[in-house]
């Protein structure tokens, strides 16, 4: 456990309450819509109290308490090779990359372009040997992919090219079904797969509290199969929440805790998180700003919250408005991160990588954010106290006008107290001149381009060749780059 | 003529309740309707404009103010005499085929309803047919489609061929716009505008119409 998690608090405990009670009151008296007949039909037998007419669902206090019972408060999200196996609901805080946009700051051209398949292979490869980044989130969409594919390339390319856990969206269940085939495949069958789950699936509600049917039928599937998932409401306020923190926190405390109890409905024991990936609006112009400091605060605040029902959460941090690498990015995203990571979140997705709002990344930002992320790290695992790290000892022996250069003490410690940056520019002057000015953002660009090369070089992927041709003998659709 | 003071600072602030009740005192002193649009309404409208344009007005007061404006318009509609006002243009609006994203395309709704133009909204993952079942339907000047799924961009072109293949093509101006839309991408599916955001949606709209 980190012994500085858990640290800050943006509410205090009677404010979380209030909140919760306020969530409750929205499940109870306004209810969530759902746009599924069948759904709708299903809900009623499974106990929630249905108006068919409107297509509303509401949660009596009761039956909520009994379906989040059911939710594991703790479960594993595997890995394939066990190295970064994680464990949701141990109090460790967990750092991983963001999803699905559509542009990439591209470092050969400097200029933005469309993401294609080979970025997911390259950002899955950077994510697999970058340490502070714990979990492969598909990072983009291929759009030189026909759309009936996506999800089987996407999921083929995560899955080639790193063994830590991969988590990412399906657009409906045919999808859901492609991935679960595929992975089945690697796994050696369905059991193996549901015992050892190496993936998670993302669905999100759509604020203001409606869930669509599609988005139940990837939940029930999954679910079914002991494949993870989240259902994260993307709650704006200012748009699709109230303009008051409090307000959107409420709601979407209401919408988080539907789609934990709603899984649970549907598959009793379903490993899920609670989800938040809360924002807002900048009302001046109605620009939506995921980088905001409000972000970061109401994400913080989320985790509170689902740890009010010790659930582990997917929680959010790391965006930032800005277009590129640079000042603004570097403090509107270790706000959030540090934030959100202090209040205790088991994940924190869109931690690396993201730019534009949310709506691009870049390779260099994910080598810079995994630096900050050890940074934060570093801040979590706090200083600890004990007759040794206290050092009286050494201090007696040292006396007063002594150094504490090449003492035994010095050297037991010197890896085990201090974060040492491998981005971060540290040398003196002179020898910074020397070695003609280096920074940050030109380290990365080299660490990126080195880190790739060497992955192309060292072959195909990290799947067993066999395994690939079985693969793509059964899936013709893989497009294997 | 009255003193319309009250009205506007009534419609300036958005406040629905009391500038209905300024326009009825209006109307029960029997003043022109047309007075009360045009130094009522109409430049208590321009003020908010200048307040927005100098950024000390933010986008929800001046939605709201546009509201409480078309509120007292209803309620001096039976007044007026021809050619009192007219619609700036009907826009029939949705979001593309197997899209649910609906934030930017109901600010745009909002916004161009605010100028003046009268909205009808076909909701989110409209299909190419039901595109064309509207625009039959309400026949409107501007076709607005939204997609802020790069994946569900193809819909705009389908949805204009479709539009063509109906015959329906030369009556209308299309407008598109959505996060990963561009302004080369209209020109490339042969739409007719392109905005980037709502407040420029309204630009475009009254451009496209030849109106000022
Ligand atoms: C007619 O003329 C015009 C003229 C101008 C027009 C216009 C029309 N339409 C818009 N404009 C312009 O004016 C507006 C006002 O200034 C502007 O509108 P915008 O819509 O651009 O701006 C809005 C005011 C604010 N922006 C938004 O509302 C979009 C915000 C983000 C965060 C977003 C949200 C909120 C949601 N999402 Co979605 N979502 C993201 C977005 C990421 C981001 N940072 O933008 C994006 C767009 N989503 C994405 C994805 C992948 C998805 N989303 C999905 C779902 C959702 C929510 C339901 C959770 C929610 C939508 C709620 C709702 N009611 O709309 C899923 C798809 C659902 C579907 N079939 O549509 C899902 C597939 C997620 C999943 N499960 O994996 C990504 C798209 C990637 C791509 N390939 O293009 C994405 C970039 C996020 C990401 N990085 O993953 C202008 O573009």
């Amino acid at each position: 456990m980190n012994s500085s998690a858990n640290f800050y608090r943006p509410l205090t405990p009677a404010n979380v309450k209030r909140i919760d009670e306020t969530a409750r009151q929205i499940l109870k008296n306004v209810g969530v819509k759902i746009t599924d007949d069948v759904y709708l039909d299903k809900l009623a037998k499974l106990g929630t109290i249905v108006d068919k007419d409107n297509g509303i669902v509401r949660f009596e206090d009761g039956w909520l308490d009994e379906m989040i019972g059911k939710a594991p408060h703790r479960y594993t999200a595997y890995s394939r090779d066990g190295k970064n196996d994680l464990h949701m609901g141990s109090g460790e805080v967990y750092f991983a990359n963001g999803g699905r946009v559509f542009r990439i700051l591209d470092m050969n051209t400097g200029g933005y372009r469309l993401t294609m398949l080979r970025d997911i292979a390259n950002t899955a490869m950077l994510v697999d040997k970058l340490d502070n980044i714990r979990m492969y989130f598909i990072a983009c969409q291929a759009h030189d992919l026909k759309p009936e594919f996506y999800h089987l390339n996407d999921f083929f390319e995560a899955f080639n090219h790193t063994t830590k856990h991969v988590m990412g969206g399906c657009t409906d269940i045919d999808g859901a079904k492609q991935v679960h085939a595929l992975a089945s495949m690697i796994a050696g069958g369905d059991d193996n797969l549901a015992q050892k789950p190496f993936y998670s699936i993302i669905t999100n509600p759509i604020s203001p509290l409606t869930i669509e049917g599609n988005t139940l039928s990837i939940i029930e599937y999954c679910t079914q199969r002991g494949v993870p998932i989240t259902c994260a409401p993307a709650t704006i306020a200012g748009a699709t929440g109230p303009a008051t923190l409090a307000g959107t926190l409420a709601q979407l405390h209401a919408e988080a805790l539907a789609g934990v109890a709603l899984a649970q409905a549907l598959t009793p024991g379903a490993k899920v998180l609670y989800g938040a990936v809360a924002n807002n609006m900048d009302l001046r112009t109605m620009e939506l700003t995921m980088g905001s400091v409000e972000m970061g605060m109401m994400n913080a605040a989320a985790v509170q919250l689902a740890k009010l029902y010790d659930l582990p959460i997917y929680g959010t941090g790391g965006l930032t408005e800005s277009k590129r690498p640079d000042i603004q990015a570097g403090f509107e995203k270790n706000f959030s991160n540090l934030m959100v990571a202090m209040t205790g979140a088991d994940l924190i997705h869109l931690a690396a990588g993201m730019l534009d709002s949310g709506n691009s990344i870049s390779y260099e930002q994910y080598v810079i954010d995994n630096e900050n992320i050890g940074m934060i790290q570093r801040i979590l695992s706090g200083i600890d106290v004990t007759d040794d790290t206290l050092a009286l000892d050494v201090i007696s022996s040292v006396g007063p006008g002594g150094n504490y250069v090449m003492e035994e003490h010095t050297v037991d410690h010197m890896m085990d107290q201090f974060f040492y940056p491998t981005l971060g520019v540290r040398s003196n002057f002179d020898i910074w001149e020397e070695r003609d000015r280096p920074n940050m953002l030109k380290g990365a660009s080299d660490m990126v381009l080195k880190t790739l090369r060497d992955c192309h070089e060292c072959g195909e992927g990290v799947l067993d060749i066999e395994l690939t041709a079985e693969i793509e003998a059964v899936f013709p659709q893989i497009d294997n780059i | 003529m009255s003193d319309y003071k009250a009205l506007q600072e009534a419609v300036l602030k958005g406040d629905i309740k009391t500038a209905l009740e300024q326009t009825q005192k209006a109307i029960d002193a029997k003043d022109v309707a047309r007075d009360v649009l045009d130094n009522g309404l109409i430049p208590a409208m321009d003020e908010m404009g200048d307040r927005f344009a100098k950024g000390v007005a933010f986008v929800p007061q001046m939605l709201r103010a546009a509201k409480t404006m078309q509120e007292c318009v209803k309620l001096l509609q039976p007044l007026f005499a021809e050619g009192d006002i007219t619609s700036k243009g009907k826009v029939l609006i949705g979001t593309v085929k197997g899209d649910l994203h609906d934030i930017g395309k109901n600010l745009v709704a909002m916004m161009l309803e605010g100028a003046g133009f009268t909205i009808v909204d076909i909701g989110v993952d409209v299909s190419p047919d039901k595109f064309v079942e509207k625009v039959k339907e309400t026949n409107p000047d501007i076709v607005g489609m939204s997609a802020l799924l790069s994946t569900t961009m193809p819909a705009m072109p389908e949805t204009i061929e479709a539009l063509k293949t109906a015959g329906l093509r030369d009556n209308i101006k299309i407008m598109i716009g959505g996060a990963p839309v561009t302004e080369k991408y209209a020109t490339q599916i042969e739409a007719d505008s392109y905005a980037s955001d709502a407040g420029s949606a309204v630009a475009k709209a009254k451009e496209l119409l030849g109106i000022s």
